[in-house]
């Protein structure tokens, strides 16, 4: 994508925010009923960052519109691992951790990202034999050490 | 001489065999994690943080230290033999340091660079300790008015030194770090803001998963993304790893300018080492006899580099421990770790804890010592060290991400934070948005919120104080500078009026 394309859709979100957030603010509680100084309302600097955003967005659109470069943005790097590593690291921290035991969540994130992005390219079942027995290794002393580490040193109930 | 005094006693102090075997290991893992291209120093100092929680708070700010010194230093392995800065502080050190590696001379450019960063590291120590107690007693003075604008000149300043492209996106990025400590109750009255029915947002928005999760995660997603460098191919023909002092005297004046040059940007809201390399690095260059070798294996430049990065350290802990405004990202992580740890870094600090400036000065001197050490024996080890696989590495980070954050409250909801910073600031970071106005903007928050609403209560609802009281009316003409010098119809009106005033006078 373009990086001008992307400033002008980002542009519109931050206005949008910008807005909301200005919104948020006047209409927040006053406190009326507590006799607050008017100047100390809680939605003050929340109108005051809202408009500012607004008037950013509007900057970063205009910029945008003039700018006549080319440059473009998540062109230089592989779609393919950015994908596994996200979907890994969100199946491990919002699924896994808490649904099963942190050892055992652990363990099996660290041996399928390391099977994964450790998976040799030639054809041969040592390397391949090799490289699944490291990512079990690294599982294995991963998942026992912080486990132990949190639990038993830093006293914290795992999830 | 008082201050040199409390800064030996210190010492001395610190000089146990507990606290030297944990500034050894703290300042080793930090020299690894700032060599490894995709872990920087923020993320070492983040992540380190969740690892202090049940040392005592000397040891834990030691340990911090360390890395935080460490990292800076140990970007530069990878950049003078990879071409890739392991930490962003050391962009301007691949310029010179790379073409060195592929002449030959790679671990020679690395003892250069150790010397370099032990230099900038002294410089910025003996800055720290001169200017940090008055400007803590100066600050004494500062009422809601200044408060208000410190803040704001934080975030200003940040976002236009560390925007990539157009200051606009630092403002943008700063302005979000604000909203989001909008988020939860607000320090006047208490008032829950923005929580959106969630009553785990009510406490707001913890400083630690964020910041885990924008220089965690997004940096294990960055890494995965991008693709590996490649080692300096040539064959290390240096003799010597431990520079010729003749080498370090005749770039006395270099590494001295670097240094100061390095702390005062340190000292800057919100600006960080990087800032401080390109800085010393283009001054060196400009005045240098060598110029045109520099970008081409250049001693001086070199030099120039890594001891302005090094000295950025120091002197962005002179804002952090006087005012609790951080000069760097890293030095943002160690507010929220002094807080956890009981210290509350501000102007009161002198009072309180009238020899922690002395006792930090102690500790990075205690760091730099350890770095210069394994900078000059561990060169070659530090090889190996860049060859470890992505595929290895970073599910132990992301683990230690994941853990790291939930054990400060023991909440699955930190986690989720964290995830969403990480999302988020990988985005970012790919449409060249900062990260340092954001981090900056979520710790300045709560202060500018209520330095405003207090200022204006005690004044009535009257604005005047915030422009006429002196340090706030410099403040304002400050912020006002910095924000119209990138507005081009100022600038170019700025400079015809020059002009026509230099040509009516000649």
């Amino acid at each position: 994508m373009q990086m001008t394309l992307a400033d002008r859709l980002t542009a519109i979100v931050l206005g949008a925010l910008g807005f909301s957030m200005a919104v948020g603010g006047y209409r927040m509680d006053r406190l009326e009923f507590r006799q607050i100084h008017p100047a100390s309302i809680p939605g003050l600097v929340p109108m005051i960052l809202g408009v500012l955003m607004v008037v950013c967005a509007l900057f970063l659109w205009r910029e945008a519109v003039r700018a006549h470069d080319e440059d473009k943005i998540l062109s230089d790097g592989s779609w393919t691992r950015l994908g596994l590593t996200a979907a890994s690291c969100l199946i491990y921290a919002l699924v896994l951790v808490g649904w099963l035991p942190f050892i055992w969540s652990t363990g099996l994130f660290v041996f399928a990202f390391t099977a994964i992005f450790g998976w040799p390219q030639m054809q041969e079942t040592n390397a391949r034999l090799k490289s699944l027995g490291g990512a079990a290794i690294l599982a294995v002393f991963t998942a026992l050490g912080t486990s132990i580490l949190f639990a038993e040193v830093f006293l914290v109930r795992l999830p | 001489m008082n201050a040199l005094g409390d800064l030996g006693t210190e010492l001395l102090a610190l000089l146990t065999p507990a606290m030297i075997f944990h500034a050894a290991w703290s300042t080793l893992l930090g020299i690894i994690i700032g060599s490894l291209p995709g872990l920087t120093a923020t993320m070492g100092v983040a992540l380190m943080t969740t690892l202090t929680y049940s040392l005592d708070s000397t040891t834990a700010i030691m340990v911090l230290l360390c890395m935080y010194v460490g990292a800076i230093y140990g970007g530069s392995r990878s950049a003078i033999l990879l071409n890739i800065p392991g930490t962003p502080a050391s962009a301007a050190t691949s310029l010179d340091g790379y073409p060195l590696a592929q002449q030959g001379r790679a671990g020679y450019a690395m003892g250069l660079a150790t010397a370099g960063s032990m230099i900038g590291t002294l410089v910025g120590i003996i800055l720290l300790v001169m200017i940090a107690p008055p400007l803590a007693e100066a600050a004494l003075n500062f009422g809601s008015f200044e408060f208000f604008w410190l803040a704001v000149f934080g975030v200003v300043i940040s976002g236009q030194l560390t925007a990539d492209s157009t200051p606009i996106k630092g403002y943008i990025a700063g302005i979000l770090g604000l909203m989001v400590a909008m988020v939860g109750s607000e320090g006047i009255h208490a008032h829950i803001r923005f929580n959106f029915g969630f009553s785990d947002l009510n406490g707001g928005i913890g400083l630690i998963p964020a910041m885990v999760g924008a220089f965690g995660f997004a940096e294990v997603l960055n890494a995965m993304w991008g693709r590996a460098g490649v080692l300096a191919t040539a064959k290390d023909k240096s003799d010597r790893i431990i520079p010729h002092l003749a080498d370090i005297w005749r770039y006395k004046v270099t590494s001295i300018r670097s240094g100061i040059i390095g702390t005062l940007v340190g000292i800057v809201p919100g600006v960080g080492e990087d800032i401080g390399a390109w800085a010393s690095y283009v001054a060196a260059r400009r005045t240098s006899k060598e110029a045109d070798r520099y970008g081409k294996g250049s001693y001086e430049g070199l030099t120039a580099a890594e001891t302005g990065n090094s000295a950025v350290v120091p002197g962005s802990l002179i804002p952090a421990i006087t005012l609790a405004v951080p000069g760097s990202a890293s030095s943002a992580v160690l507010i929220a770790a002094l807080f956890i740890h009981g210290i509350r870094p501000g102007p009161l600090i002198m009072i309180e804890q009238p020899q922690f400036i002395s006792s930090v000065a102690a500790m990075l001197i205690i760091a730099t010592l350890f770095m210069g050490f394994y900078g000059l024996t561990l060169t070659r080890g530090f090889v190996q060290v860049l060859r470890v696989p992505y595929a290895y590495l970073m599910p132990v980070v992301f683990v230690l991400c994941v853990i790291g954050t939930y054990a400060l409250s023991q909440r699955i909801f930190d986690i989720w934070v964290m995830v969403g910073f990480g999302l988020a600031g990988f985005v970012l970071r790919q449409m060249k948005y900062p990260m340092a106005p954001l981090v900056l903007g979520i710790i300045l928050g709560d202060l500018l919120d209520k330095s405003l609403r207090r200022g204006l209560t005690l004044s009535d609802g009257d604005l005047t104080p915030f422009f006429t009281r002196p340090v706030s009316a410099a403040f304002v003409v400050l912020i006002a500078v910095s924000i119209l010098a990138n507005i081009g119809i100022v600038r170019r009106g700025v400079s015809r009026a020059f002009r026509r005033r230099g040509t009516e006078n000649g």
